[in-house]
């Protein structure tokens, strides 16, 4: 097997299925944690992950998923580059805010909507990673994914972001007043005396 | 270039001198905490009691004289009114005798910078983590030469919350060296763990781990509540690490004083071939070794202030302090 990509919880190896490359994405054991809690987390996410990736099949632009194990799974082998490794233009963040709005207005949270899980492809933007994906309703959780990515972008990307989640979901103004709830929450700590 | 630094934002009254970017005096006294709890004015008296001869001992250590000093350093922020009052007032009155410039200084990029030097690291994301903070910093040159956080922790410091436990427990609270002390041996206990993408929480987990003392013994508890909470904090540094193409590690602030959070580190920078790095023990503990280290490079950059604009910001943030270039 070969491998074709890292993140920072998974190693991605290409395979081949009937002739068709596909990718195996696998939760390898992170040795620096205890045994029992990588094992939890691990298998957690990769269910959340099958889950959130079937769920959205239809709907947006995300690997078809081809099977599932405990740590694994094989997914459509996409061909392009990560956001995070290229400069963004304001028409790829504003694709991006689109997808954010359907999945949220689908009751999905990706938890991870950085750059580094986005990758343009020949035929548009695709999302992947969803480990930290939830089934969920809350504002919190979804100005959170807005939140995440605001801070991983140049600010003068943000604005297009923002427009196009808002035209895409309906709750975006409640989403919008918790993230400027979130913004000043605990960010301006005063350093406390043990 | 010979500067003098002063820290007081918390209970340490720290007096440090820096030469050409080393350090070679580094002095403190500490308030003890009593049972009693802290009271800022308090520790503020301390520390207004403990200036003038820690400043004298720093000296004699480096064998310089008052006259040789050529800059001031303080901190400006992040810390309590009154306690930080103490280096701002002493800072001007050295600078008015001496007839120097001031820089104010950022407590916490002075952590991150005084790290990034003995770590030897050009371009790391650094894990900030002290009582009341825990962030993971990376540098930016837009829109400005400085720090950002990626990712921070969403209630309480990492070091606020192993001292709070290591309290409910009756042990003593020393920014998690009683709790790692006391993790020897222990078994892991599932607690709940919180990483949404680069950011943590760890109220939830104290408050779990606060329930479960009696029904389970200390050691695992002490092992556990560790494990969860540094787990988190390097998951959402190998997150950053990995989406912004860095790689360097470093770890600052009193928390990495921590070697099982420096042993995790080092395993992830094993893994993926980086670099990490640390600062000895006194520089992760507060002191003005770190603070006339940073104050000697923005003086040189051209940051130094008059005496008359040298304020404190008690809510002073790591991203809004420019880094001198250099
Ligand atoms: N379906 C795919 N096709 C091609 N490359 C992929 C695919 N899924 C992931 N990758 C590559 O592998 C990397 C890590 O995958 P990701 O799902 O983001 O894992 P992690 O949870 O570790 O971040 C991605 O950044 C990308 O480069
Ligand atoms: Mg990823």
């Amino acid at each position: 097997m070969k491998k074709v990509g890292e993140g920072a919880e998974a190693k991605i190896y290409e395979i081949e299925i009937f002739g068709n490359k596909a990718i195996l994405k696998r939760r390898e054991e992170k040795k620096y944690r205890a045994k029992e809690l990588d094992r939890k987390l691990r298998k957690e996410r990769t269910k959340a992950e099958a889950r959130t990736m079937a769920r959205l099949s239809s709907s947006l632009k995300v690997p078809k998923i081809i099977a599932a194990g405990q740590y694994s799974i094989i997914m459509e082998r996409l061909e392009g580059r990560l956001l995070k490794d290229a400069d963004i233009t304001s028409a790829q963040i504003a694709e991006a805010g689109k997808m954010l709005g359907k999945m949220h207005e689908m009751n999905i949270a990706h938890g991870d909507f950085t750059p580094a899980n986005l990758m343009s492809c020949k035929n548009g933007l695709y999302v992947i990673d969803f480990g930290l994906s939830e089934m969920t309703n809350s504002f919190e959780e979804r100005a959170l994914d807005i939140l995440l990515m605001k801070r991983s972008i140049p600010a003068a990307l943000y604005p297009s972001f923002e427009k196009s989640y808002s035209e895409s979901f309906n709750g975006h103004l409640t989403v919008l007043g918790r993230l400027k709830e979130i913004e000043k929450r605990g960010r301006y700590q005063i350093r406390t005396l043990g | 270039m010979l500067v003098i630094g002063l820290e007081s934002s918390a209970h340490t009254f720290g007096v440090g001198i820096v030469d050409g970017g080393k350090v070679i005096a580094n002095e403190k006294e500490m308030y003890k905490i009593g049972k009693t709890g802290m009271i800022p004015a308090k520790v503020a008296e301390f520390h207004s009691e403990n200036a003038a001869h820690v400043i004298k001992r720093a000296m004699q250590k480096a064998g310089v004289e008052p006259s040789e000093i050529e800059g001031i350093g303080y901190t400006m922020g992040p810390g309590l009114g009154p306690c930080l009052q103490v280096a701002q007032l002493s800072a001007k009155m050295l600078a008015k005798k001496l007839n120097v410039k001031i820089a104010p200084v950022n407590h916490c990029v002075a952590h991150a910078e005084i790290t990034r030097h003995y770590g030897k690291l050009k371009d790391p994301i650094m894990l900030y983590v002290s009582g009341g903070n825990s962030q993971v910093l990376a540098i930016e040159s837009k829109p400005f030469h400085h720090y950002s956080v990626i990712g921070e922790t969403f209630d309480i410091g990492v070091g606020n919350m192993l001292d709070s436990f290591a309290r409910n427990l009756e042990l003593e609270p020393a920014w998690g060296s009683s709790i790692e002390k006391n993790a020897k041996g222990g078994r892991y206990i599932p607690l709940p763990y919180t990483v949404k993408g680069m950011d943590f929480s760890f109220t939830g987990l104290l408050t779990r781990s606060t329930e479960l003392i009696g029904k389970e013994r200390t050691a695992d508890l002490c092992f556990s509540i560790q494990e969860t909470a540094f787990a988190a904090l390097c998951e959402a540094t190998e997150r950053a690490l990995l989406l912004r193409n860095k790689e360097e590690i470093g770890v600052c602030g009193g928390v990495a004083q921590n070697e099982s959070l420096r042993n995790m580190l080092q395993a992830i920078a094993k893994e993926h071939g980086y670099r990490f790095g640390f600062a000895p023990n006194e520089f992760n503990a507060d002191n003005g070794g770190m603070i006339a280290y940073v104050a000697e490079k923005m003086l040189l950059g051209g940051m130094g202030r008059p005496v008359s604009e040298c304020e404190i910001r008690q809510r002073y943030r790591t991203d809004g302090a420019r880094l001198a270039i250099r």
